[in-house]
């Protein structure tokens, strides 16, 4: 047992360190950088894809994949405006509404692969093309703007001198950490992934869990969506559109194994801050937007093969 | 067998109720603001004076003639509408000698991203910052932030809110431009032609006002023309083409014109009729840079090209800023000096408007080159 955690601790502390490190670097490039403005900010900015990040890292420790992240993401927003402006609900009736569609997108998603037995990659990348149709079809690619003002103390706002969203990611982090870590779901999730066929004969319940944890994807989803909205103060149809690449990143970089069976909350959380420390460092020590992807590239390939070469010492 | 059954109704439902969607909406990809479609002849349309309703800075230090730093990010990156414009910005900062300007912005058209790049450099701390938005509204609070540390802001090509920049440089007046682009297309396909349009996305604010310009003119000035579709095409060259022929293909004889909505969207569309042997038959009217578009009105294929040209536009983003940071140009103002440009007219309370598009024409396209 004690093995096994070492050997799942190992990515962390190789990124835990490389995470120091490139901190202490990028401080030293520029002076702003290592501000409690600037940390909070960040923190604000990284809040939908850290959240969308954590049943991602579910999702792919089961050895799945959900492409479809960011097309529920605008579906969500686009809903958001319409229940509020078009149907006349009341605005947090309209947020909750809109959450529960992301969770409903969310748990179509599941049905179709556990169902159908049709392989995750194929149906999310389906859906990817039809939440974003449908979001596209249902707004008329039209705006909705003119939020009332207590509506951006979500994205906006404040709690305590730090943004309100890093609180929900925070809560939500602690959650899926526990649940992945510490309960009999977590174990399943794993056993999952490291063989689903002799998973099924263990008796666990492959089918249910998967379909919890794509419908968590989807209804976490349209919760960061509703999180953006007040964020931005505006719904467009295309919002969110590449948001998969930005989370599958973080949660690989984390060192959850795209072949399923391994990975941490806490990777995933240490490499999402990772990523944005190198975006936000970067652009401040003067590196133009082109320059910071391949750098962000590099360091993904790095810790990857550093992750596998320890793996294959450990076996 | 019972699955196999559901699995065909499922997706029955789905494509239905999708299909349905798209089908009853005939929308024209416009926006929903109000339109101002200019009068069939020439008569110019009356500019009413408005008071300024651009946004303040809030303690902004004192550079009059001192050295500034100045970051521009446009929508996108690497296309050569903006390569244009920053080189434009690249061109008035040396003029001008106390400028440090530069261009970093998306690889993609994305609203996030631009978002990102623009709070960051807040943090770094700029003195000035150009930008050409994403989404109007989207963009609004950051650059509120900015207003708010003592940056100075000012816009051009897309606007943000008015209250959330100093200033705009607006390159056209969207009803001049529907008007120019509905005038040439009536002049090639006749006034009972049917025409479909290759736009950008239907979010994109510019694009739209434009649609919903070019519609409000021709339902009052051409009313007999037919308006058979709007397609997206992102800003990409290859879809674009796609689109346009796909568009060739589904309306056969019925349709006689093509508008391209964006500097990729029109010679794409161009190149698509050139290929499906459809010169002369397909009329392509759009807004594009003349460089891509050389080759195909040489060959006739196209007639005219609309136009500002983006470098000054560029270069009049930075002196625009210049004048703001200099305290030259203040609310109030009734026009401004931009370098080699001359004085450019205040229009809108917080607009600068750059002058009259260009049309580009077989005669004239060899001169320019952008």
């Amino acid at each position: 047992m004690t093995l096994v955690l070492n050997r799942m601790l190992r990515h962390e502390v190789i990124l835990g360190v490389l995470l120091v490190a490139a901190l202490i670097v990028l401080a030293g490039q520029s002076e702003h950088f290592w501000t409690a403005d600037n940390l909070l900010n960040q923190g604000r900015l990284m809040a939908e894809v850290g959240l969308i990040a954590l049943p991602m890292t579910f999702v792919i420790v089961t050895g799945g994949i959900d492409l479809s992240v960011g097309s529920i993401f605008g579906l969500s927003a686009i809903l958001l405006g319409v229940f509020w402006q078009n149907m006349g609900l009341p605005l947090p009736v309209a947020m909750v509404a809109a959450i529960l569609v992301g969770g409903i997108a969310g748990l179509g998603n599941g049905f179709i692969i556990t169902r159908f037995k049709v392989p995750p990659l194929i149906a999310t990348l389906a859906t990817l093309a039809l939440y974003r149709g449908l979001a596209e079809g249902i707004s008329q690619a039209r705006s909705v703007r003119g939020y009332p003002d207590w509506f951006f103390g979500l994205g906006q706002g404040e709690v305590l001198g730090v943004p309100s969203q890093l609180w929900i990611m925070i809560v939500c982090f602690v959650i899926a950490a526990f649940i992945l870590g510490l309960t009999t779901f977590g174990r399943t999730t794993y056993a999952i992934g490291s063989n689903e066929v002799a998973a099924r004969f263990s008796g666990l319940k492959v089918d249910r869990a998967k379909l919890l944890i794509y419908g968590a994807s989807g209804l976490i989803a349209g919760l960061a969506a509703v999180i953006f909205v007040s964020r931005v103060s505006t719904t467009r149809s295309d919002m969110g559109t590449g948001l998969e690449l930005d989370v599958i990143t973080a949660v690989v970089l984390g060192g959850t194994s795209i072949f399923g069976g391994r990975g941490t909350v806490i990777g995933t959380g240490l490499g999402l801050i990772l990523m944005q420390a190198l975006k936000n460092g970067l652009a401040l020590s003067g590196v133009k937007g082109d320059g910071t992807i391949v750098v962000i590239g590099a360091v993904l390939i790095a810790a990857i093969l550093i992750g596998n070469l320890l793996s294959r010492d450990g076996d | 067998m019972r699955k196999t059954l559901f699995l065909t109704a499922a997706l029955g439902l789905t494509m239905g109720v999708g299909t349905a969607a798209m089908a009853d909406s005939p929308w024209t990809g416009g926006d929903n603001l109000p339109t101002s479609p200019l009068a069939c002849d020439n008569t110019p349309g009356a500019a009413a004076a408005m008071p300024y309703d651009g946004g303040a800075v809030t303690g902004a230090p004192d550079l009059k003639g001192k050295p500034i730093k100045v970051v521009d990010v446009p929508k996108l990156i690497g296309i050569g509408y903006f390569n244009a414009t920053s080189k434009g910005i690249a061109d008035a900062a040396k003029e001008l000698g106390n400028v440090d300007a530069k261009t970093d912005g998306p690889t993609q058209a994305n609203i996030d991203q631009q978002v990102s790049f623009l709070d960051n450099y807040i943090t770094s701390g700029v003195n000035g910052i150009l930008f050409a938005a994403n989404d109007p509204v989207a963009i609004a609070p950051v650059l509120k932030k900015a207003l708010s540390k003592g940056i100075h802001v000012v816009g051009y090509d897309a606007n943000s809110q008015p209250d959330a920049r100093e200033w705009f440089v607006n390159q056209a007046q969207f009803n001049g431009i529907g008007k120019a682009l509905v005038d040439d297309m009536a002049k090639e396909i006749g006034e009972d032609g049917a025409f479909a349009i290759v736009t950008s996305t239907f979010t994109t604010p510019n694009q739209a006002r434009w649609i919903a310009e070019m519609a409000a003119y021709q339902a009052k000035c051409h009313p007999k023309m037919k308006w058979l579709e709007t397609v997206e095409a992102q800003e990409d060259n290859n879809l674009s083409f796609n689109q346009a022929t796909t568009l060739i293909n589904k309306y056969d004889d019925e349709l006689k014109g093509i508008f391209g909505m964006t500097s990729v969207a029109t010679p794409a569309s161009a190149e698509a009729v050139t290929q499906a042997n459809m010169c002369g038959k397909i009329a392509v009217v759009g807004l594009a840079t003349p460089n891509a578009m050389k080759p195909y009105v040489a060959k006739d294929c196209v007639k005219s090209v609309v136009l500002w040209n983006p470098v000054d536009l560029g270069y009049a983003a930075m002196y625009v800023l210049r004048a703001v940071v200099d305290g030259d140009l203040k609310p109030g103002a009734k026009s401004v000096k931009a370098g080699k440009l001359g004085e450019l007219q205040i229009i809108n309370g917080s607009e600068v408007l750059l002058g009259a598009p260009t049309t580009f024409t077989k005669e004239n396209i060899g001169n320019f080159d952008f």
